[in-house]
């Protein structure tokens, strides 16, 4: 039963996306809007819940049992706290019972988003140029043929996406295109495809019931 | 010399240096002419060919503020872009997290048409030219729902105004009276739009997306399911020409004027990376 009722609503959901997509009759796009609509969202609500609850329990585990790099679980359990209360009891800018004012300085949601999150988030990304950097330096390297012409692309494409580039040749850009457009779409195409092929199997496979890890099992 | 010492350059020096190639740039602003690709230009094309009596554009953005340096002046060139036209705009966020950046982008917009504007008529007014759906999750859920209602999948805006009372929300139900998707993301937002929106609605789909994302795009510009697309920060540079160029709306340009520090950080990853290579066939020829 722990595997034929997941199994069974899976197999009647599939079908019911399936045959809405390629028999277009209202009663079965009624029935798959209603489902999409209402029953994924609701679902989608209960799956943040159950993220943000294993999130906690995740890191109050780490914090306990003093695990590698604990300290790290106490900013994020106290940032999830702090914005938490200020979100629910402040409201967006202010207009909750919460004060989140001293003075001129505030600590409401949108601030702490605007203050906070962004510069944050900004810098989280921007040190990739860094690291890049400092990886290209050290393994890109021409060891073959195949690397060199790697190597070649690669320069003229981070040429071509900076004005620099025109700048130096008009035809550096052209050539950046040209790869972007020909041989990067050959390559893309064939792996899509074969993605695509891939997934279509593993449907089919898991509709058909012959793939069930997803359920747990090894069978 | 001793090339294996180039072998080791330390990574504190690497790093600073990046910093300083990208820092000395945007201290010292250097403007640099920006070109057009293809792309970007039938991006603009196909914005420029919606009729602003009959349709809309629907501004969809998933990005979050990670990607605000590449992805926010997408949307601000953008929605100038539209106001200069008196194109309607409606605008929707796929994840919650990037929600506040389009309330932001939306409001720099509108403040700097509004600021020259002398009548009511030549305002940008939200409601009338502007519209700001909200998010709604999951992703899929408004993608296929604004098919059949656009009022059904948002009944409220982001500010919780019912729809009903919106005079723009008035002419438009569905994808319909929206002349072209322009998805704006880090992610494959556009694909989801090209794969659910546009096979089962016929809706026009274009994008802007972050540098590392446009590579998986090309083959859809090539074969006409995206219209056009900003690619990278070079992207929205050229829009923003394209849009300075043709109706001179004024306003700060991001892009552009970061044009000249990611110049300097990409010449200077080519300089390490020849460095490195010099320095490894010559120690290897040593040994």
């Amino acid at each position: 039963m722990r595997d034929k009722l997941p199994l069974g609503l899976l197999i009647l959901m599939g079908v019911l996306g399936l045959t809405s997509r390629f028999i277009p009759h209202p009663v079965g796009e009624g029935m798959n809007a209603y489902l999409r609509d209402t029953l994924l969202r609701i679902i989608s609500a209960f799956a943040l819940i159950l993220g943000l609850g294993n999130l906690l329990l995740r890191h109050t585990h780490k914090l306990e049992h003093k695990e590698p790099g604990w300290p790290h679980s106490i900013a994020l359990i106290a940032g999830f706290v702090v914005t938490a209360v200020i979100g629910l009891l402040g409201g967006v800018s202010g207009e909750g019972p919460l004060p989140t004012a001293i003075g001129s300085f505030k600590f409401d949601i949108t601030t702490i988003y605007n203050r906070v999150l962004i510069p944050l988030g900004a810098t989280m990304f921007s040190l990739l140029a860094f690291y890049m950097a400092s990886a290209a330096y050290r393994s890109f390297r021409a060891k073959s043929w195949l690397a060199a012409l790697l190597l070649i692309s690669a320069f003229v494409v981070m040429l071509g996406q900076v004005p620099l580039g025109g700048q130096i040749s008009p035809i550096i850009p052209q050539i950046s295109q040209w790869i972007m457009e020909v041989p990067n779409t050959a390559a893309k195409r064939g792996i899509e495809l074969g993605i695509t092929l891939g997934v279509l199997a593993t449907t089919l496979k898991i509709l058909a019931g012959i793939e069930r890890s997803w359920l747990g099992s090894s069978k | 010399m001793n090339w294996a010492k180039l072998t080791q350059i330390d990574r504190r020096i690497i790093f600073i240096t990046v910093g300083l190639a990208i820092l000395i740039p945007l201290i010292f602003p250097i403007r640099m002419p920006v070109g057009t690709q293809r792309v970007t230009k039938h991006l603009f094309q196909a914005v420029e060919e919606i009729d602003p009596q009959e349709q809309v554009l629907l501004l969809s953005c998933d990005y979050a503020p990670q990607t605000e340096a590449e992805n926010q002046p997408m949307t601000v060139a953008v929605l100038r872009h539209c106001f200069a036209r008196r194109l309607p705009v409606l605008i929707n966020a796929l994840y919650v997290e990037g929600a506040p950046l389009l309330d932001l982008a939306m409001h720099q917009v509108m403040d700097e048409f509004n600021a020259h504007a002398k009548a009511n008529a030549d305002s940008i007014l939200y409601g009338r030219d502007v519209v700001y759906l909200g998010w709604q999750p999951p992703p899929i859920v408004p993608i296929l729902s604004m098919g059949r209602s656009i009022k059904g999948i948002y009944p409220v805006d982001y500010y919780l105004t019912p729809m009903d009372s919106l005079p723009l929300m008035t002419g438009v139900h569905n994808y319909d009276q929206v002349g072209l998707v322009l998805a704006i993301t880090p992610l494959a937002s556009p694909l989801w739009y090209v794969m659910y929106a546009r096979t089962k609605f016929g809706v026009k789909v274009g994008a802007g997306c972050t540098a590392v994302c446009a590579p998986d795009f090309y083959p859809y510009c090539r074969s006409g399911q995206l219209l056009g697309m900003m690619a990278g920060m070079k992207g929205a540079a050229e829009y923003e020409e394209l849009v300075e160029n043709e109706y001179h709306p004024g306003g700060r340009r991001r892009a552009t004027e970061g044009m000249a520090s990611q110049s300097a950080a990409h010449l200077l990853m080519m300089f390490f990376v020849i460095i490195g290579n010099i320095a490894y066939f010559s120690t290897r020829r040593k040994s």
